[in-house]
């Protein structure tokens, strides 16, 4: 995966998937290969372009495809994969019943974001040659535990090598003094952790990629504007930078004072009010002919 | 003057021999005496280790798998990745439960102390 990573976020109805959609339509018009990306449960793509799509991208035209991730599938899959590792592991398992674990397992809270790390992973992983990827991400709240999964996940897994490898400097210290010799068996534990942090690290590395953009949605309205101060404020926290702020549904080419200095500085993106719906490829189209000034804005 | 030398006759080989045989047994058996003595005294040294190494698998146990017993844990697919390889510690886990209603008197049993 060569190409540009753009995420939408914003608050929920401020027009992430609009915008994004937007902005897709205009890369493939201009010739990149684009991948529109749903990640959001809601799925507003479809409506958008008054189409169904799924897991398979689906192209939309020349250039452009659409994909909707579909995060019970990823849950389904990942638990599917482990519980036949464990009952392979552990032959007791039906007296330990297990099984009756895993039923309540997919309503893990923190699944969710996971689920979307997953599909996320998978994407780059077998992305062919886009020029760009925009992720049409869901709300605020999930979008957030998204982006900092892998740092709190690297927290723990750091925490608890730290703790075998204590365990196992011990082991062998008893195998020297026992055995005469340093004699401890190969630590899959260690292993399994070591290649957690190694995946986590490497996500962590796509958020804050250079090639990663992240542009934050938001509407001319306090409401909005105070969510996307302490969103910017959290994803600094985490050390993933906003790229481009895009103000949607701006009348008269007017924006807010406050919204204008907070975010002084940052690229800025303003989408004029759309005068009716923008459903379907051919609004969508239009809009964008009608509004060329956007355009200039758009990366 | 020509010397008499003894001459060994077949019977006093035997009595040689069981002699030899009688002497390596012995000492075979000193040796192992003393092996067992340092191995006694090496499990010895670690005995206390190895308490300590057992309390804290237990301990990693408890915080990977701490999902399952409704206390804080990572996030879940930490878990979910290393428990298919941690068959031992969740021995170890529902081991200590047992004692858990008394774990001075199994900290004083492992430290000798009546």
């Amino acid at each position: 995966m060569s190409g540009e990573i753009h995420f939408f976020i914003g608050k929920g109805g401020v027009g992430k998937s609009t915008t994004s959609a937007l902005t897709a339509i205009h890369l493939a018009h201009k010739g990149h290969n684009t991948l529109l990306c749903s990640m959001d449960p809601a799925h507003n793509q479809r409506d958008i372009f008054d189409r169904h799509f799924s897991e398979k991208p689906k192209q939309v035209n020349r250039r452009l495809a659409v994909k909707e991730v579909d995060a019970d599938y990823w849950i389904g899959k990942y638990l599917k994969e482990t519980e036949a590792q464990i009952k392979k592991v552990y032959s007791y398992q039906s007296a330990f019943n297990i099984q009756s674990y895993f039923s309540i397992l997919k309503y893990s809270p923190g699944l969710e974001e996971y689920a979307l790390l997953l599909a996320f992973e998978n994407i780059l992983d077998t992305a062919k040659d886009w020029d760009f990827i925009i992720f049409d991400m869901p709300p605020t709240a999930l979008t957030m535990r998204f982006f900092s999964l892998p740092f709190i996940t690297l927290v723990w897994l750091k925490e608890l090598l730290k703790l075998r490898k204590n365990i196992y400097a011990k082991k062998e210290i008893i195998s020297k003094i026992k055995l005469g010799r340093k004699e401890v068996e190969q630590d899959m534990v260690k292993a399994k952790l070591e290649g957690l942090i190694d995946d986590n690290r490497h996500l962590q590395e796509y958020f804050t990629a250079r090639e990663t953009k992240i542009n934050l949605v938001v509407n001319n309205d306090r409401l909005s504007f105070s969510e996307a101060v302490r969103t910017k404020q959290k994803l600094t926290e985490i050390g993933i930078p906003i790229n481009r702020v895009v103000v949607n549904k701006v009348q008269n080419n007017e924006i807010r004072e406050n919204l204008r200095a907070e975010f002084n500085g940052y690229k800025m993106t303003l989408f004029p009010l759309a005068s009716e719906g923008l459903l379907g490829l051919e609004a969508l189209e239009l809009y964008l002919d009608e509004n060329q000034k956007v355009l200039n804005d758009l990366p | 003057m020509k010397k008499e030398y003894f001459v060994p006759t077949a019977a006093g080989e035997q009595v040689n021999l069981q002699m030899a045989s009688l002497f390596t047994n012995i000492r075979n058996k000193i040796i192992e005496v003393f092996k067992t003595a340092d191995e006694v005294m090496r499990s010895r040294a670690v005995g206390t280790i190895e308490y300590e190494v057992e309390e804290l698998d237990n301990i990693f146990g408890i915080m990977v798998l701490g999902a399952f017993i409704g206390i804080p844990s990572p996030p879940i697919q930490v878990t979910m990745e290393l428990f298919p390889l941690m068959e031992k510690e969740l021995h170890i886990m529902l081991a200590k439960v047992l004692t858990a209603h008394d774990p001075l008197g199994d900290l004083f049993s492992e430290l000798d102390i009546d």
